[in-house]
């Protein structure tokens, strides 16, 4: 499946981050194993970086995934499971899971199942190797590989900027971490500014039905 | 200990979700639906922009590699790509006297 090529890049740089962040080996594998979501792993460690307090890192882990209530909704419509099944299909549930089983119209829970233990398999080795190369590298702090943290969120942000209210609320939310970082410790700024950023976005576009 | 109690914190709220979704029947309000989808790009801005400049005085360089990573990752759409693209600016950019 071509999902995995795009998946092992990003399992590869979060790992790097993560390591470069301080995060032990098993820390960053923890990680990919327990929480199994891309960019709230990206961000958290990003914060962790930043010593920002566990609960902001928490908070904003909650802002970034909530939106699987929504995958599950719709997943939920159409294939049927029992209570175990739930419970299964809820922990490895993704973004990625969730779009090939709704692109094939899927009823079948293997077929789910199938398709996020191949993503789980995928981003844990991914992580590995990543953890074990950004291990490796000596000398971090020389290297200016902190700059690897704004540089890997603009390249998870840049590909989101399809409209003018995209672009609009990235500028806002960027202003408004920037100002708030000034006086305010870790990760209140990126709290601050991720719900005010999509509370804007989402008057913004007040009428609009497809997004 | 930090790391393990905000672990446990991260995977209640994401696995939480997750459960929910598949375990209620509703519909969300078109209001939180916008919300939603405006979160990641709220986020992600608010996390480049308190890192851009770094404590080394670096700033001007540092400004430079990230938009050049920002047009790779508009072009090309790779992660990694965009990541190495960045990176590597950096570094020449450091290497260029004054």
């Amino acid at each position: 499946m071509p999902l995995w090529l795009g998946v092992a890049p990003f399992g590869l740089a979060y790992a790097v981050i993560a390591r470069s962040a301080g995060l032990s080996l098993v820390e960053t594998q923890a990680l990919s194993l327990f929480v199994f979501a891309g960019s709230a792993q990206v961000s958290a460690v990003g914060l962790f970086a930043r010593g920002a307090n566990g609960l902001a890192i928490v908070l904003t882990t909650f802002l970034l995934n909530v939106r699987h209530v929504l995958y599950g909704v719709s997943l939920g419509r159409d294939v049927h499971m029992t209570r175990r099944e739930r419970l299964v299909a809820a922990f490895f549930l993704t973004d990625e899971a969730y779009g090939v089983s709704i692109a094939r119209r899927t009823d079948s829970y293997r077929f789910v199942l199938g398709a996020e233990l191949s993503l789980f398999i995928t981003w844990n080795i991914a992580t590995l190797a990543g953890a074990l190369l950004g291990g490796s590298i000596p000398d971090p702090e020389k290297l200016g590989v902190d700059f690897v943290f704004p540089v890997a969120f603009i390249a998870l942000l840049v590909p989101l900027l399809r409209g003018r209210a995209e672009v609009a609320v990235a500028v806002f939310a960027g202003a408004l971490a920037w100002v708030m970082a000034k006086g305010l410790p870790g990760g209140l700024p990126v709290l601050g500014a991720g719900v005010g950023g999509a509370l804007l976005g989402a008057l913004l576009t007040r009428g609009r039905e497809e997004l | 200990m930090t790391f393990w109690l905000t672990c446990a914190g991260m995977v209640a709220v994401t696995f939480g979700s997750r459960l929910t979704g598949l375990s209620v029947r509703t519909h969300l309000p078109a209001f939180w639906l916008r919300f939603l989808h405006f979160v990641p790009i709220s986020v992600f801005a608010a996390l480049v922009t308190p890192s851009l400049a770094g404590s080394r005085g670096e700033g001007g360089i540092r400004v430079v590699a990230a938009a050049l990573a920002a047009v790779a990752a508009w072009r090309t759409r790779q992660l990694g790509l965009a990541i190495a693209v960045g990176m590597v600016a950096f570094w020449l950019l450091r290497l260029l006297p004054g």
